[in-house]
């Protein structure tokens, strides 16, 4: 054999126009500064957008800044079909079962998962704190949310977090407008109904901006009920 | 214009109306695509929807379980083996398969 040999579903891909990432994923700057696209494989079900998974991790003891958080967070692989979708996902760790301090990611593709992106920057994010547990259902439940187009914001939504976090775990969904509060309410009504949140549990929202400035993810929200 | 002689009758396209005295009368599947994709046209075009049921109905297609081609090799994050980690994945193999490889359970044991 002078060919590599290939699984059937490379193969269907290769057959669109869109290019298909077919590296071994090794990569010395963690895939973070590649544009190449995926395509739905013949007899997959598109997705609205296409959507890329990230992993990110960090010792506590190191303090975070803006260069550390790039070189800790990894692109894992993008996906444009409800199938791909589930591959990668099938092949992911459940965020509970995830040690230490770490996040995984799924935010649109084109879109990195920081603050300073262009995407991120004039945006903001709902969180809903877990207590132990949980992470694991409720965040295949905002995922497949997210992917099924359930928020019903438009362009708004940029992508989705859980962060394992020492006593508590942590979901949170990004948006591209933080003012825009047609847009927020909506995402907050459709996180109630999709996690099945009891009435009362409160939610809270924090501008990238507010983040930035305090070098936080998760301290000095707005509270909101 | 015609100006034929055979005249075809022209009839009006049968319809049944229905008055739903409330929602429990209309079908589970109305304004539903076969395949559980709900398509609507929403401000700024249709936009592809799928609720929940859909998405994990599809997970058990054989499209959807081939390892994905490029996974990186995370320990302790991404599972490299053709052996996914979904529950339902794990059940449905176990019943399917006779003999369990003492080996696979190893696998997942994974020392960080």
């Amino acid at each position: 054999m002078n060919q590599l040999e290939r699984p059937k579903d490379e193969e269907d891909q290769e057959e669109t126009d869109c290019h298909h990432d077919n590296s071994d994923g090794t990569n010395n700057n963690n895939n973070n500064n590649r544009r190449k696209t995926v395509c739905p494989g013949a007899g997959e079900h598109p997705l609205q957008y296409n959507y890329t998974f990230w992993y990110s991790r960090r010792t506590p003891s190191r303090p975070a800044s803006s260069q550390s958080y790039e070189q800790n967070i990894r692109q894992i692989g993008s996906v444009a079909s409800v199938e791909q979708f589930w591959r990668f996902y099938s092949h992911l760790v459940r965020p509970g079962d995830l040690s230490g301090h770490s996040d995984f990611h799924l935010f649109k593709e084109g879109i990195k998962p920081m603050w300073e992106d262009e995407s991120n920057r004039s945006g903001g994010k709902w969180i809903i704190r877990l207590r132990k547990g949980l992470a694991s259902r409720f965040w295949e439940n905002i995922i497949l949310a997210m992917l099924g187009e359930q928020f019903m914001v438009g362009e708004e939504i940029c992508g989705a977090v859980v962060s394992i976090r020492f006593q508590e775990d942590i979901l949170s969904i990004w948006n591209r407008t933080s003012n825009d509060q047609t847009t927020t309410s909506r995402i907050r009504d459709t996180l109630r109904r999709v996690l099945n949140l009891p009435t009362n549990s409160i939610m809270e929202y924090k501008t990238h901006t507010d983040s930035l400035r305090d070098n936080s993810s998760f301290r000095n929200t707005k509270i909101s009920l | 214009m015609s100006t034929g002689t055979n005249e075809v009758k022209s009839c009006p396209i049968p319809t049944r109306v229905v008055t739903p005295k409330d929602w429990s009368q209309i079908p589970d599947c109305y304004s539903q695509t076969p395949g559980g994709t709900l398509f609507s046209t929403t401000p700024g075009g249709t936009r592809i929807i799928y609720d929940r049921k859909f998405l994990l109905d599809c997970r058990n297609s054989p499209l959807a379980r081939t390892p994905p081609c490029c996974l990186p090799q995370i320990p302790g994050v991404t599972v490299p083996s053709t052996h996914p980690m979904g529950k339902l994945q794990d059940l449905k193999e176990e019943a399917e398969e006779e003999e369990k490889d003492i080996a696979d359970d190893n696998q997942f044991e994974m020392d960080i």
